[in-house]
Protein backbone atom coordinates (compact mmCIF):
# COMPACT_ATOMS: atom_id res chain seq x y z
CA UNK A 1 0.00 0.00 0.00
CA UNK A 2 2.49 2.44 0.70
CA UNK A 3 5.19 1.61 -2.35
CA UNK A 4 1.89 2.57 -4.34
CA UNK A 5 1.42 6.14 -2.68
CA UNK A 6 3.16 8.72 -4.78
CA UNK A 7 4.40 11.57 -2.83
CA UNK A 8 6.09 14.21 -4.36
CA UNK A 9 8.89 16.30 -2.37
CA UNK A 10 7.99 19.96 -1.31
CA UNK A 11 9.31 21.63 -4.71
CA UNK A 12 9.40 25.50 -6.60
CA UNK A 13 7.71 28.66 -4.20
CA UNK A 14 6.96 26.72 -1.13
CA UNK A 15 10.46 24.88 -1.24
CA UNK A 16 12.45 27.69 -1.94
CA UNK A 17 10.98 31.53 -2.50
CA UNK A 18 8.95 31.21 0.99
CA UNK A 19 11.50 30.39 2.85
CA UNK A 20 13.85 33.56 1.28
CA UNK A 21 11.29 35.77 2.29
CA UNK A 22 10.83 34.48 5.05
CA UNK A 23 14.25 34.91 6.51
CA UNK A 24 14.71 37.86 4.59
CA UNK A 25 11.33 39.51 6.61
CA UNK A 26 12.49 38.10 9.48
CA UNK A 27 15.71 39.07 9.27
CA UNK A 28 14.79 42.75 8.69
CA UNK A 29 12.36 42.95 11.29
CA UNK A 30 15.19 41.45 13.84
CA UNK A 31 17.40 44.00 12.92
CA UNK A 32 14.89 46.79 13.66
CA UNK A 33 13.58 45.38 16.95
CA UNK A 34 17.02 45.43 17.76
CA UNK A 35 17.30 48.92 17.07
CA UNK A 36 13.97 49.71 18.86
CA UNK A 37 15.31 47.36 21.85
CA UNK A 38 18.26 50.31 22.37
CA UNK A 39 16.07 53.20 22.58
CA UNK A 40 13.44 51.69 24.49
CA UNK A 41 14.46 48.03 25.98
CA UNK A 42 11.91 47.71 28.53
CA UNK A 43 9.00 48.22 26.18
CA UNK A 44 10.66 45.93 23.26
CA UNK A 45 11.31 43.19 25.78
CA UNK A 46 7.65 42.90 26.64
CA UNK A 47 6.97 42.78 22.57
CA UNK A 48 9.72 40.67 22.07
CA UNK A 49 8.42 38.21 25.46
CA UNK A 50 4.94 38.50 23.74
CA UNK A 51 5.97 37.26 20.13
CA UNK A 52 8.09 34.47 21.82
CA UNK A 53 5.18 33.23 23.16
CA UNK A 54 3.05 33.34 20.71
CA UNK A 55 5.51 30.94 18.14
CA UNK A 56 6.52 28.81 21.49
CA UNK A 57 2.72 28.00 21.59
CA UNK A 58 2.94 26.78 18.44
CA UNK A 59 5.39 24.80 19.04
CA UNK A 60 4.39 23.14 22.15
CA UNK A 61 0.92 23.10 20.73
CA UNK A 62 2.42 20.65 17.68
CA UNK A 63 4.34 18.95 20.13
CA UNK A 64 1.29 17.87 21.69
CA UNK A 65 -0.60 17.13 18.71
CA UNK A 66 2.10 14.46 17.68
CA UNK A 67 2.34 12.43 21.34
CA UNK A 68 -1.52 12.53 21.73
CA UNK A 69 -1.53 10.88 18.27
CA UNK A 70 1.14 8.33 19.45
CA UNK A 71 -0.39 7.76 22.77
CA UNK A 72 -3.84 7.17 21.15
CA UNK A 73 -2.51 4.96 18.35
CA UNK A 74 -4.45 6.70 16.05
CA UNK A 75 -4.91 6.29 12.57
CA UNK A 76 -6.59 9.00 11.23
CA UNK A 77 -3.86 11.43 11.18
CA UNK A 78 -0.88 9.75 9.76
CA UNK A 79 -1.10 11.88 6.72
CA UNK A 80 -1.38 14.97 8.38
CA UNK A 81 1.37 13.82 11.36
CA UNK A 82 4.60 15.42 9.40
CA UNK A 83 3.13 18.66 10.14
CA UNK A 84 3.28 19.14 13.30
CA UNK A 85 6.08 16.96 13.69
CA UNK A 86 8.04 19.73 11.75
CA UNK A 87 6.26 22.63 13.92
CA UNK A 88 7.64 20.95 17.09
CA UNK A 89 11.50 20.49 15.66
CA UNK A 90 11.47 24.67 15.73
CA UNK A 91 11.69 23.58 19.23
CA UNK A 92 15.40 24.71 18.89
CA UNK A 93 14.70 27.91 17.11
CA UNK A 94 12.66 28.98 19.99
CA UNK A 95 15.35 28.34 22.37
CA UNK A 96 17.87 30.30 20.45
CA UNK A 97 15.15 32.74 20.48
CA UNK A 98 15.11 32.69 24.32
CA UNK A 99 18.46 34.39 24.79
CA UNK A 100 17.56 37.87 24.14
CA UNK A 101 14.95 37.13 27.04
CA UNK A 102 17.92 36.67 29.51
CA UNK A 103 19.17 39.75 28.26
CA UNK A 104 16.11 41.26 28.79
CA UNK A 105 15.37 39.64 32.06
CA UNK A 106 15.70 43.03 34.23
CA UNK A 107 13.77 44.41 31.92
CA UNK A 108 10.60 41.88 32.56
CA UNK A 109 10.55 39.99 35.91
CA UNK A 110 11.34 42.89 38.45
CA UNK A 111 11.86 39.98 41.30
CA UNK A 112 15.10 39.61 39.46
CA UNK A 113 16.29 43.21 41.20
CA UNK A 114 18.09 43.05 44.35
CA UNK A 115 16.54 46.04 45.69
CA UNK A 116 13.25 45.17 44.79
CA UNK A 117 13.00 41.92 46.52
CA UNK A 118 14.74 43.05 49.71
CA UNK A 119 12.35 45.27 49.99
CA UNK A 120 9.00 42.82 49.26
CA UNK A 121 8.57 40.17 52.21
CA UNK A 122 6.30 38.20 49.57
CA UNK A 123 9.06 38.48 47.14
CA UNK A 124 11.72 37.10 49.80
CA UNK A 125 9.92 33.97 50.91
CA UNK A 126 9.79 33.45 46.86
CA UNK A 127 13.62 33.89 46.45
CA UNK A 128 13.86 29.78 46.49
CA UNK A 129 12.03 29.24 43.72
CA UNK A 130 12.92 32.91 41.90
CA UNK A 131 16.27 33.50 41.68
CA UNK A 132 17.98 33.93 38.60
CA UNK A 133 20.51 30.49 38.60
CA UNK A 134 17.23 28.48 39.10
CA UNK A 135 15.56 30.39 36.61
CA UNK A 136 18.24 29.82 34.17
CA UNK A 137 18.53 26.33 34.84
CA UNK A 138 14.76 25.49 34.79
CA UNK A 139 14.28 27.20 31.14
CA UNK A 140 17.62 24.83 30.00
CA UNK A 141 15.62 21.87 31.22
CA UNK A 142 12.62 23.22 29.67
CA UNK A 143 14.00 24.32 26.25
CA UNK A 144 16.12 20.99 26.48
CA UNK A 145 13.47 18.77 26.87
CA UNK A 146 10.94 19.74 23.83
CA UNK A 147 14.09 19.85 22.24
CA UNK A 148 15.20 16.62 22.70
CA UNK A 149 11.32 15.30 22.53
CA UNK A 150 10.36 16.93 19.37
CA UNK A 151 13.98 15.29 17.93
CA UNK A 152 13.07 11.96 19.17
CA UNK A 153 9.48 11.80 17.21
CA UNK A 154 10.75 13.30 14.21
CA UNK A 155 13.97 11.57 13.57
CA UNK A 156 11.93 8.13 14.24
CA UNK A 157 9.24 9.47 11.85
CA UNK A 158 11.72 9.89 8.92
CA UNK A 159 14.05 7.36 9.03
CA UNK A 160 10.60 4.86 8.87
CA UNK A 161 9.86 6.62 5.44
CA UNK A 162 13.00 4.50 4.71
CA UNK A 163 13.29 1.15 6.52
CA UNK A 164 9.67 0.82 6.90
CA UNK A 165 10.56 -1.00 9.95
CA UNK A 166 7.20 -0.86 12.17
CA UNK A 167 9.05 -1.30 15.54
CA UNK A 168 9.78 2.79 15.07
CA UNK A 169 5.97 2.89 15.56
CA UNK A 170 5.97 1.33 19.03
CA UNK A 171 9.29 2.45 20.27
CA UNK A 172 7.40 6.34 19.58
CA UNK A 173 4.12 4.82 21.18
CA UNK A 174 6.18 3.36 24.24
CA UNK A 175 7.69 7.17 24.92
CA UNK A 176 4.48 9.31 24.26
CA UNK A 177 3.46 8.12 27.56
CA UNK A 178 6.77 9.42 29.59
CA UNK A 179 6.49 12.63 26.54
CA UNK A 180 2.90 13.36 27.73
CA UNK A 181 3.78 13.72 31.36
CA UNK A 182 7.18 15.67 30.62
CA UNK A 183 5.48 18.02 28.56
CA UNK A 184 2.81 18.83 30.71
CA UNK A 185 5.05 19.63 33.54
CA UNK A 186 7.57 21.50 31.32
CA UNK A 187 4.82 23.51 29.82
CA UNK A 188 3.19 24.26 32.76
CA UNK A 189 6.48 25.56 34.93
CA UNK A 190 7.71 27.16 31.69
CA UNK A 191 4.45 29.43 31.23
CA UNK A 192 4.64 30.08 35.27
CA UNK A 193 8.31 31.63 35.00
CA UNK A 194 8.32 33.07 31.61
CA UNK A 195 4.51 34.82 32.07
CA UNK A 196 3.15 34.40 35.94
CA UNK A 197 6.07 35.59 37.39
CA UNK A 198 5.67 38.64 35.40
CA UNK A 199 3.08 39.85 38.24
CA UNK A 200 5.40 37.73 41.06
CA UNK A 201 2.69 38.44 43.98
CA UNK A 202 -0.23 36.57 41.92
CA UNK A 203 -0.70 33.11 41.34
CA UNK A 204 -3.14 30.77 39.54
CA UNK A 205 -3.18 26.72 39.09
CA UNK A 206 -5.08 27.27 36.27
CA UNK A 207 -2.45 29.40 34.48
CA UNK A 208 -0.69 26.71 32.65
CA UNK A 209 -3.40 24.40 31.41
CA UNK A 210 -4.59 27.85 29.86
CA UNK A 211 -1.56 28.39 28.13
CA UNK A 212 -1.90 24.74 26.99
CA UNK A 213 -5.54 25.40 25.57
CA UNK A 214 -4.62 28.15 23.50
CA UNK A 215 -1.21 26.37 22.30
CA UNK A 216 -2.95 23.26 20.94
CA UNK A 217 -5.68 25.60 19.51
CA UNK A 218 -3.12 27.56 17.51
CA UNK A 219 -1.39 24.29 16.47
CA UNK A 220 -4.55 22.53 14.95
CA UNK A 221 -5.31 26.44 13.32
CA UNK A 222 -2.02 26.64 11.71
CA UNK A 223 -1.86 22.94 11.17
CA UNK A 224 -4.69 22.61 8.91
CA UNK A 225 -3.66 26.06 6.94
CA UNK A 226 -0.27 24.34 6.18
CA UNK A 227 -1.72 21.75 5.00
CA UNK A 228 -4.59 23.56 2.84
CA UNK A 229 -1.59 25.86 1.63
CA UNK A 230 0.06 22.58 0.06
CA UNK A 231 -3.30 21.70 -1.21
CA UNK A 232 -3.30 25.45 -2.84
CA UNK A 233 0.33 24.19 -4.39
CA UNK A 234 -1.12 20.84 -5.56
CA UNK A 235 0.41 18.44 -3.43
CA UNK A 236 -1.53 15.85 -1.18
CA UNK A 237 -5.00 16.57 -2.96
CA UNK A 238 -6.55 13.36 -2.51
CA UNK A 239 -4.04 12.23 0.49
CA UNK A 240 -5.39 15.24 3.25
CA UNK A 241 -9.21 15.15 2.20
CA UNK A 242 -12.14 17.03 3.63
CA UNK A 243 -12.41 13.92 6.06
CA UNK A 244 -9.50 15.02 7.75
CA UNK A 245 -9.76 18.36 7.58
CA UNK A 246 -13.31 17.95 9.28
CA UNK A 247 -12.01 15.85 12.34
CA UNK A 248 -9.04 18.61 12.75
CA UNK A 249 -12.06 20.94 13.03
CA UNK A 250 -13.94 18.86 15.61
CA UNK A 251 -10.88 18.43 17.59
CA UNK A 252 -9.96 22.14 17.60
CA UNK A 253 -14.21 22.74 18.60
CA UNK A 254 -13.33 20.59 21.29
CA UNK A 255 -10.15 22.21 22.60
CA UNK A 256 -11.15 25.71 22.26
CA UNK A 257 -14.30 24.79 24.21
CA UNK A 258 -11.96 23.50 26.70
CA UNK A 259 -9.51 26.69 26.38
CA UNK A 260 -12.75 28.77 27.53
CA UNK A 261 -13.98 26.79 30.07
CA UNK A 262 -10.60 27.06 31.92
CA UNK A 263 -10.36 30.95 31.05
CA UNK A 264 -13.63 31.24 33.00
CA UNK A 265 -12.68 29.29 35.47
CA UNK A 266 -9.47 31.16 36.26
CA UNK A 267 -11.83 34.28 36.22
CA UNK A 268 -14.70 33.03 37.97
CA UNK A 269 -12.94 31.20 41.19
CA UNK A 270 -11.04 34.73 42.05
CA UNK A 271 -14.17 36.73 40.92
CA UNK A 272 -16.25 35.07 43.27
CA UNK A 273 -13.44 34.72 46.59
CA UNK A 274 -12.71 38.19 45.72
CA UNK A 275 -9.33 38.47 47.69
CA UNK A 276 -6.86 41.15 46.56
CA UNK A 277 -3.83 39.45 46.20
CA UNK A 278 -5.27 37.13 43.93
CA UNK A 279 -7.82 39.85 41.94
CA UNK A 280 -5.08 42.07 41.52
CA UNK A 281 -4.45 40.18 38.24
CA UNK A 282 -7.74 41.30 36.96
CA UNK A 283 -7.78 44.38 37.96
CA UNK A 284 -4.34 44.90 35.81
CA UNK A 285 -5.90 43.03 32.51
CA UNK A 286 -9.15 44.51 32.90
CA UNK A 287 -7.62 48.19 33.28
CA UNK A 288 -9.06 50.50 30.69
CA UNK A 289 -9.36 49.22 26.94
CA UNK A 290 -8.10 45.61 28.35
CA UNK A 291 -11.42 44.97 29.45
CA UNK A 292 -12.67 45.33 25.61
CA UNK A 293 -9.61 43.08 24.72
CA UNK A 294 -11.32 41.13 27.31
CA UNK A 295 -14.55 40.78 26.46
CA UNK A 296 -13.80 40.52 22.43
CA UNK A 297 -11.55 37.28 23.60
CA UNK A 298 -14.73 35.90 25.14
CA UNK A 299 -17.30 36.28 22.48
CA UNK A 300 -14.08 35.97 19.34
CA UNK A 301 -12.44 33.23 20.93
CA UNK A 302 -15.39 31.16 21.94
CA UNK A 303 -18.75 32.14 21.39
CA UNK A 304 -18.39 33.32 17.59
CA UNK A 305 -16.32 30.27 16.85
CA UNK A 306 -18.51 28.44 18.73
CA UNK A 307 -22.04 28.90 17.10
CA UNK A 308 -20.24 29.19 13.56
CA UNK A 309 -18.38 26.12 13.54
CA UNK A 310 -20.91 24.18 14.87
CA UNK A 311 -22.39 22.93 11.61
CA UNK A 312 -20.50 20.34 10.08
CA UNK A 313 -21.10 22.35 6.95
CA UNK A 314 -19.12 25.15 8.07
CA UNK A 315 -15.85 22.34 9.38
CA UNK A 316 -16.71 20.59 5.51
CA UNK A 317 -16.18 23.48 3.52
CA UNK A 318 -12.48 24.47 2.99
CA UNK A 319 -13.20 28.13 2.33
CA UNK A 320 -15.23 28.37 5.55
CA UNK A 321 -12.37 26.16 7.30
CA UNK A 322 -9.81 28.25 6.27
CA UNK A 323 -10.91 31.84 7.48
CA UNK A 324 -11.80 30.14 10.90
CA UNK A 325 -8.55 28.56 11.24
CA UNK A 326 -7.20 31.94 10.17
CA UNK A 327 -9.57 33.71 12.66
CA UNK A 328 -8.43 31.42 15.33
CA UNK A 329 -4.86 32.15 15.48
CA UNK A 330 -5.87 35.92 15.45
CA UNK A 331 -7.58 35.58 18.65
CA UNK A 332 -4.64 33.04 20.09
CA UNK A 333 -2.47 36.31 19.28
CA UNK A 334 -4.96 38.63 21.02
CA UNK A 335 -4.88 36.34 23.90
CA UNK A 336 -1.59 36.25 24.27
CA UNK A 337 -1.02 39.86 23.33
CA UNK A 338 -3.47 40.21 26.74
CA UNK A 339 -1.66 37.99 29.08
CA UNK A 340 1.19 39.86 28.37
CA UNK A 341 1.00 43.56 27.18
CA UNK A 342 -1.10 45.31 30.77
CA UNK A 343 2.28 44.59 32.21
CA UNK A 344 3.84 47.63 30.37
CA UNK A 345 0.43 49.59 28.66
CA UNK A 346 -1.45 49.50 31.92
CA UNK A 347 -4.05 51.80 30.83
CA UNK A 348 -5.28 49.97 27.61
CA UNK A 349 -4.12 48.14 24.69
CA UNK A 350 -1.22 50.26 22.59
CA UNK A 351 -0.03 48.55 19.51
CA UNK A 352 3.64 49.74 19.37
CA UNK A 353 6.24 49.43 16.28
CA UNK A 354 8.82 46.99 18.37
CA UNK A 355 5.29 44.32 18.99
CA UNK A 356 4.94 44.62 14.91
CA UNK A 357 8.50 43.73 14.77
CA UNK A 358 9.39 41.69 17.21
CA UNK A 359 6.28 39.79 16.04
CA UNK A 360 7.55 39.63 12.36
CA UNK A 361 10.82 38.84 13.37
CA UNK A 362 10.42 35.66 14.80
CA UNK A 363 7.71 34.83 12.67
CA UNK A 364 9.49 35.01 9.94
CA UNK A 365 12.62 33.06 11.05
CA UNK A 366 10.23 30.27 12.69
CA UNK A 367 8.26 29.94 9.40
CA UNK A 368 11.47 29.98 6.91
CA UNK A 369 12.83 27.34 9.08
CA UNK A 370 9.77 25.43 8.86
CA UNK A 371 9.34 25.39 5.44
CA UNK A 372 13.02 24.29 4.80
CA UNK A 373 12.72 21.64 7.10
CA UNK A 374 9.40 19.90 5.30
CA UNK A 375 11.64 20.32 2.36
CA UNK A 376 14.06 17.79 3.74
CA UNK A 377 11.55 14.79 4.15
CA UNK A 378 8.38 13.44 2.66
CA UNK A 379 5.29 15.17 3.11
CA UNK A 380 3.26 12.85 5.12
CA UNK A 381 4.84 8.92 7.13
CA UNK A 382 4.48 6.87 3.73
CA UNK A 383 5.71 3.77 5.63
CA UNK A 384 3.83 4.04 8.62
CA UNK A 385 1.70 0.65 9.16
CA UNK A 386 -1.21 3.12 9.77
CA UNK A 387 -0.92 5.02 6.92
CA UNK A 388 -3.42 2.75 4.68
CA UNK A 389 -6.00 3.67 7.63
CA UNK A 390 -5.49 7.16 6.98
CA UNK A 391 -5.64 6.94 3.33
CA UNK A 392 -9.37 5.17 3.81
CA UNK A 393 -10.39 7.27 7.03
CA UNK A 394 -14.24 8.34 6.54
CA UNK A 395 -15.35 10.43 9.49
CA UNK B 1 -60.89 -15.24 8.73
CA UNK B 2 -58.33 -12.64 9.06
CA UNK B 3 -57.06 -10.70 6.13
CA UNK B 4 -52.85 -10.58 6.76
CA UNK B 5 -51.56 -6.96 5.36
CA UNK B 6 -48.71 -6.97 3.97
CA UNK B 7 -45.99 -5.14 4.96
CA UNK B 8 -42.85 -5.86 2.16
CA UNK B 9 -40.32 -8.06 0.29
CA UNK B 10 -37.09 -8.65 2.27
CA UNK B 11 -34.42 -9.69 -0.07
CA UNK B 12 -30.85 -11.13 0.87
CA UNK B 13 -27.35 -10.30 -0.91
CA UNK B 14 -24.22 -11.63 -1.07
CA UNK B 15 -21.89 -9.04 0.98
CA UNK B 16 -21.83 -5.16 1.79
CA UNK B 17 -21.00 -4.28 -1.51
CA UNK B 18 -23.66 -5.78 -3.24
CA UNK B 19 -25.81 -4.69 -0.60
CA UNK B 20 -24.45 -0.77 -1.46
CA UNK B 21 -24.99 -1.39 -5.18
CA UNK B 22 -28.47 -2.40 -4.84
CA UNK B 23 -29.52 0.00 -2.28
CA UNK B 24 -28.14 2.59 -5.20
CA UNK B 25 -30.29 1.28 -7.87
CA UNK B 26 -33.35 1.10 -5.66
CA UNK B 27 -32.80 4.85 -4.76
CA UNK B 28 -31.95 5.46 -8.86
CA UNK B 29 -35.30 3.65 -9.49
CA UNK B 30 -36.81 6.04 -7.16
CA UNK B 31 -38.13 4.20 -4.28
CA UNK B 32 -38.19 5.76 -0.90
CA UNK B 33 -39.48 3.29 1.73
CA UNK B 34 -36.49 0.96 2.10
CA UNK B 35 -33.98 0.11 4.78
CA UNK B 36 -30.82 -2.02 5.37
CA UNK B 37 -29.93 -4.39 7.93
CA UNK B 38 -26.46 -5.39 8.36
CA UNK B 39 -24.69 -6.81 10.89
CA UNK B 40 -21.83 -3.66 11.07
CA UNK B 41 -22.14 0.26 9.97
CA UNK B 42 -21.20 0.43 6.50
CA UNK B 43 -19.39 3.48 4.88
CA UNK B 44 -21.45 5.15 2.37
CA UNK B 45 -24.68 3.71 3.23
CA UNK B 46 -26.40 6.92 3.66
CA UNK B 47 -25.65 8.36 0.47
CA UNK B 48 -26.50 5.20 -1.54
CA UNK B 49 -29.54 5.17 0.39
CA UNK B 50 -30.41 8.56 -0.42
CA UNK B 51 -30.86 9.70 3.45
CA UNK B 52 -30.82 13.26 4.07
CA UNK B 53 -29.03 14.88 6.96
CA UNK B 54 -30.81 14.29 10.22
CA UNK B 55 -33.02 16.77 11.35
CA UNK B 56 -31.47 15.41 15.00
CA UNK B 57 -29.19 18.76 15.21
CA UNK B 58 -31.68 21.24 15.12
CA UNK B 59 -33.82 19.83 17.70
CA UNK B 60 -31.00 19.60 19.93
CA UNK B 61 -29.83 22.84 19.23
CA UNK B 62 -33.27 24.13 19.95
CA UNK B 63 -33.44 22.41 23.01
CA UNK B 64 -29.92 23.79 24.05
CA UNK B 65 -31.08 27.13 23.37
CA UNK B 66 -34.30 26.77 25.50
CA UNK B 67 -32.03 25.60 28.49
CA UNK B 68 -30.10 28.16 28.25
CA UNK B 69 -32.58 30.69 28.19
CA UNK B 70 -34.46 29.39 30.93
CA UNK B 71 -31.20 29.00 33.22
CA UNK B 72 -30.78 32.50 32.58
CA UNK B 73 -34.37 33.67 33.00
CA UNK B 74 -34.84 31.60 36.57
CA UNK B 75 -31.48 33.43 38.06
CA UNK B 76 -32.51 36.56 37.06
CA UNK B 77 -35.78 36.09 38.13
CA UNK B 78 -34.61 34.48 41.64
CA UNK B 79 -31.66 36.73 42.29
CA UNK B 80 -33.41 40.41 41.02
CA UNK B 81 -36.52 39.94 41.83
CA UNK B 82 -37.31 36.98 44.03
CA UNK B 83 -34.81 36.91 46.01
CA UNK B 84 -33.05 40.40 46.69
CA UNK B 85 -30.20 39.18 48.99
CA UNK B 86 -26.51 40.79 48.55
CA UNK B 87 -23.66 37.67 48.55
CA UNK B 88 -20.50 39.45 49.36
CA UNK B 89 -21.08 42.68 47.81
CA UNK B 90 -21.69 41.44 44.51
CA UNK B 91 -24.69 42.96 42.27
CA UNK B 92 -27.67 41.15 42.07
CA UNK B 93 -27.57 40.04 38.53
CA UNK B 94 -24.22 39.08 38.63
CA UNK B 95 -23.85 37.01 34.97
CA UNK B 96 -20.16 35.50 36.21
CA UNK B 97 -22.41 33.45 38.64
CA UNK B 98 -25.07 32.42 36.37
CA UNK B 99 -22.55 30.90 33.93
CA UNK B 100 -22.69 27.26 35.87
CA UNK B 101 -25.90 26.57 35.96
CA UNK B 102 -26.86 28.13 32.36
CA UNK B 103 -23.98 25.71 30.85
CA UNK B 104 -25.40 22.73 32.82
CA UNK B 105 -29.12 23.36 32.05
CA UNK B 106 -28.28 24.19 28.29
CA UNK B 107 -26.46 20.35 28.36
CA UNK B 108 -29.27 18.83 30.03
CA UNK B 109 -31.69 20.20 27.76
CA UNK B 110 -29.64 19.57 24.50
CA UNK B 111 -29.01 15.68 26.18
CA UNK B 112 -32.70 15.36 26.83
CA UNK B 113 -33.31 16.21 23.11
CA UNK B 114 -30.19 13.88 21.55
CA UNK B 115 -31.96 11.07 22.92
CA UNK B 116 -35.76 11.36 23.38
CA UNK B 117 -35.39 13.49 19.98
CA UNK B 118 -33.81 10.39 18.06
CA UNK B 119 -36.26 7.86 19.90
CA UNK B 120 -38.93 9.84 18.59
CA UNK B 121 -37.29 10.20 14.58
CA UNK B 122 -36.67 6.60 14.99
CA UNK B 123 -39.90 5.35 15.95
CA UNK B 124 -39.07 3.73 19.74
CA UNK B 125 -39.50 2.44 21.80
CA UNK B 126 -40.64 -0.27 19.55
CA UNK B 127 -42.15 -3.69 20.93
CA UNK B 128 -43.16 -5.24 17.40
CA UNK B 129 -41.43 -5.51 13.97
CA UNK B 130 -42.82 -7.50 11.39
CA UNK B 131 -39.66 -8.84 10.19
CA UNK B 132 -39.10 -10.36 13.59
CA UNK B 133 -41.30 -13.20 12.30
CA UNK B 134 -39.10 -13.91 9.53
CA UNK B 135 -36.35 -16.89 10.26
CA UNK B 136 -33.59 -15.76 7.58
CA UNK B 137 -33.59 -12.40 8.72
CA UNK B 138 -31.99 -14.42 12.33
CA UNK B 139 -28.41 -13.86 10.38
CA UNK B 140 -28.49 -9.59 10.26
CA UNK B 141 -26.81 -9.73 13.43
CA UNK B 142 -24.12 -11.92 12.74
CA UNK B 143 -23.82 -12.17 8.54
CA UNK B 144 -26.35 -11.52 6.28
CA UNK B 145 -26.89 -8.72 4.40
CA UNK B 146 -30.91 -7.39 4.04
CA UNK B 147 -33.25 -5.12 2.50
CA UNK B 148 -36.69 -4.75 2.46
CA UNK B 149 -38.56 -2.81 0.43
CA UNK B 150 -42.27 -1.47 2.59
CA UNK B 151 -45.74 -1.85 0.59
CA UNK B 152 -46.17 1.46 1.34
CA UNK B 153 -44.01 2.82 -1.19
CA UNK B 154 -45.92 4.49 -4.30
CA UNK B 155 -43.63 2.47 -7.12
CA UNK B 156 -43.88 -0.82 -4.78
CA UNK B 157 -45.76 -4.16 -6.62
CA UNK B 158 -45.68 -7.37 -5.33
CA UNK B 159 -44.19 -8.92 -8.50
CA UNK B 160 -42.31 -5.66 -10.03
CA UNK B 161 -40.51 -5.19 -6.83
CA UNK B 162 -39.67 -8.98 -6.32
CA UNK B 163 -38.39 -9.29 -9.70
CA UNK B 164 -36.51 -6.01 -9.68
CA UNK B 165 -34.73 -6.95 -6.45
CA UNK B 166 -33.97 -10.39 -7.50
CA UNK B 167 -32.66 -8.15 -10.52
CA UNK B 168 -29.91 -6.40 -8.75
CA UNK B 169 -28.38 -8.98 -7.41
CA UNK B 170 -31.14 -10.31 -4.37
CA UNK B 171 -29.94 -13.49 -3.29
CA UNK B 172 -33.57 -14.40 -1.71
CA UNK B 173 -37.14 -12.65 -2.20
CA UNK B 174 -39.45 -12.97 0.66
CA UNK B 175 -42.62 -11.91 1.10
CA UNK B 176 -43.00 -10.02 4.94
CA UNK B 177 -46.60 -10.13 6.69
CA UNK B 178 -47.23 -7.52 9.38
Amino acid sequence: MSSSTKVPRLSGFLASTLPKISFLLGGLSLALTAVLWRGNPHHTAFSYLFSFLFFLSITLGSLFFVIIQHLTRAGWSVVLRRIPETFAMNAWVMAVFFLPILFGIHELYHWTHADVVAADPILQGKAGYLNIKFFLVRAVLFLGAWVWMARYFYKKSVKQDSSGDPKLTLSMQAFSAAAILIFAITLTFGIIDWAMSLTPHWYSTMFGVYFFAGSAVAAFAIMSLVALTLRRFGYLKDIIRVEHYHDVAKFLYGLNIFWAYVSFSQYFLIWYANIPEESVWFMQHFNGSWNTVAAALAIGHFFVPFLIFMSKHTRRNLTAHCAMMVWFLVMHCLDIYWLIMPNITPNGIHISMSDISSFVGIGGIYIGFFWLRLRNASLIPVQDPRLPESLRHHT
Amino acid sequence: MTTVKLYGLLAEYKDPSALIHAVEKLRDAGYKNFETYSPFPIHGMDSAMGIKDSVLGWIVVACGATGLASAIALQTWVSVSAYRVVTSGKLLFSFQAFVPVCFELMVLFAGFGAVFGMFALNGLPKLYHPLFKNHRFRTATSHGFFVTVESSDSRFSLEGTARFLQEIGGLSVEVVEE
